[in-house]
């Protein structure tokens, strides 16, 4: 069985494309959470599923179109909704996480007046939601890498700014780092992760991703930089946990994954009690 | 344009900052030369904060101009020179996963500058001031572990940590035990005494204050300077009633 990931193209797409999802969900994720950002992943990405929906109809209606990804489409959105949300938190500057259901309904409208005006698509958006291996293409994989080297790129670059920013945004403001730039550009990489990684995982699912395995590092991490690593140890282990048995038992690729991801947290709130009872 | 050593570190001409229709702040004229170490006292609800606020940039002043080390508000940019250490309560930074160390090198963040990384020497810097705070044993803890004091100490380190010429705090000592106030001082003293840093403390915690800052002004919507701490300590009880009426009392009786 484990032979199969080597042998079959969409399987080693799949591989690669989980080992770059592992890596830069838990990172991004880090700093949305310390922020109290963490249901932001949940309203792009459904700003994300309208978009693909839209790619969907218009390379239906409009020959033109018809070989582009609908990922990227997804994408478009995503970051146009990560604009719209950076503006809103401004316009409600006391109320900041009102931006997300106003984004995440605003998505889901779109979603499903497209599909309505589709009457319904020949492709499988089953998949989108919950994710699937088999549907990871060449192209999908190039998107993700270039993706992931731009996150990755971003925080080697800007890991000081974004721990300032995260920590106080105030005393950083103060400190004359540009925090509005910074924010808009961490919010668009947000966005494009999550356009991504929605093959493998879904964008129904995305955001357990995103959220778990920083949620399992904070119980035991002993610094910020440990929090992201542990995340990061989390996160990958989940993705080839998850991709090995969906393969193997022919389970939804993001469903599988998430499940291990709160097996995770589990057993590290589980063992944390433990140790805590036996001091 | 370099800032010439006799330009005053702030100052504020003719500043007024009104909120919707309240007036804020009114016809602030203030300066503070090198080597001060003021103290702003007033209740709450006396524009306190939004003093800060305005020279600090965070806010615009209505009318009137702020001047830092002789620059306009608007074209300084060398923030480093400044470090600001806001109150604590406001924070809440209890629960983030960060080490004392990271968060002191987080101080950096101006002074290092955009896309390059922290050095040998960044790192020494942060063992330095940690150690200057008292809390080497705690470098690598999570933040979460130290009590209010201790935390207190960690947002001053953050503010020395980039060498800054000017210090401003914003409310430092609530939340703080009465024996950690006394150390806080201490270290303010010796900072001033050592290294010649112009500092300026906004309270309302008359009492301690005034008996470590060199001048004191009060401020209720205007500003008064009543010159030196030691004739503001004299007479305080009588400049209080003045501008505060019976409001202050409490506050100004428990030292």
């Amino acid at each position: 069985m484990l032979a199969d990931w080597w042998q079959y193209d969409f399987l080693r797409y799949t591989l690669f494309s989980g080992i770059l999802i592992g890596l830069i969900c838990p990172i991004l994720g880090t700093f949305l959470i310390v922020r109290r950002l963490s249901m932001m992943a949940d309203g792009l990405s459904h700003v994300t599923l309208s978009g693909v929906a839209a790619g969907m109809l218009i390379s239906k209606k409009i020959a033109l179109f018809q070989a582009v990804n609908p990922l990227f489409f997804g994408m478009l959105f995503s970051v146009i909704g990560s604009l719209f949300i950076e503006r809103l938190r401004k316009v409600y500057k006391s109320y900041q996480d009102l931006a997300i259901p106003i984004i995440l309904s605003t998505g889901l409208g779109l979603f499903t007046v497209l599909i309505s005006i589709a009457k319904g698509f020949n492709t499988d958006l089953y998949s989108y939601l919950f994710g699937k291996i088999v549907t990871v293409s060449k192209e999908d994989l190039y998107a993700l890498i270039g993706v992931a080297a731009v996150v990755l790129g971003t925080v080697f670059l800007i890991y000081k700014e974004l721990f300032a920013v995260s920590f106080d945004e105030e005393f950083a403001r103060v400190s004359g780092v540009a925090r509005r730039s910074i924010n808009l550009w961490f919010m668009v990489l947000v966005a494009l992760t999550i356009a991504a990684s929605m093959r493998i995982v879904g964008v129904l699912l995305i955001s357990a991703l995103i959220t778990l395995p920083v949620a399992a590092s904070l119980q035991i991490a002993g610094s910020f930089r440990q929090t992201i690593l542990y995340a990061i140890v989390f996160a990958e282990t989940s993705v080839l946990a998850g991709l090995y048995f969906a393969y193997l038992l022919d389970w939804a690729s993001g469903g599988t994954i998430v499940l291990v991801a709160v097996s995770i947290l589990l057993i590290v709130l589980g063992v944390k009690k433990i140790k805590a009872a036996l001091r | 344009m370099k800032a010439k050593h006799e330009d005053a570190v702030v100052k504020l001409t003719s500043v007024f900052f009104q909120y919707e229709e309240k007036v804020v702040l009114e016809n602030i004229n203030f300066s503070l030369e090198r080597g001060d170490f003021v103290g702003i006292v007033g209740p709450n609800g006396s524009g306190k904060s939004t003093l800060m606020k305005l020279l600090l940039g965070l806010l615009p002043a209505t009318k009137g101009t702020v001047e830092l080390f002789g620059q306009p508000l608007s074209k300084f940019r060398d923030w480093s020179k400044i470090g600001y250490v806001a109150q604590q309560v406001a924070h809440g930074a209890g629960g983030f996963p960060a080490t004392v160390r990271e968060v002191v090198a987080s101080g950096l963040v101006g002074k290092v500058g955009l896309f390059r990384r922290l050095q040998g020497k960044h790192h020494q810097k942060v063992e330095e001031v940690v150690e200057r705070v008292g809390l080497t044993e705690k470098l690598d803890q999570r933040i979460g572990n130290l009590s209010g004091g201790q935390l207190q100490r960690v947002f001053i380190a953050r503010a020395l940590v980039a060498e800054p010429e000017l210090l401003i705090l914003d409310e430092p000592t609530v939340g703080v035990d009465q024996e950690s106030i006394e150390q806080f001082y201490e270290l303010l003293r010796s900072l001033k005494e050592e290294n010649g840093m112009t500092m300026m403390i906004v309270s309302h915690d008359v009492g301690v204050m005034t008996q470590w800052v060199n001048k004191v002004a009060c401020l209720q919507r205007k500003l008064h300077f009543h010159g030196s701490a030691h004739d503001f300590a004299h007479n305080h009880d009588k400049i209080l009633q003045q501008m505060y009426g019976d409001s202050i009392k409490m506050l100004a009786h428990h030292h």
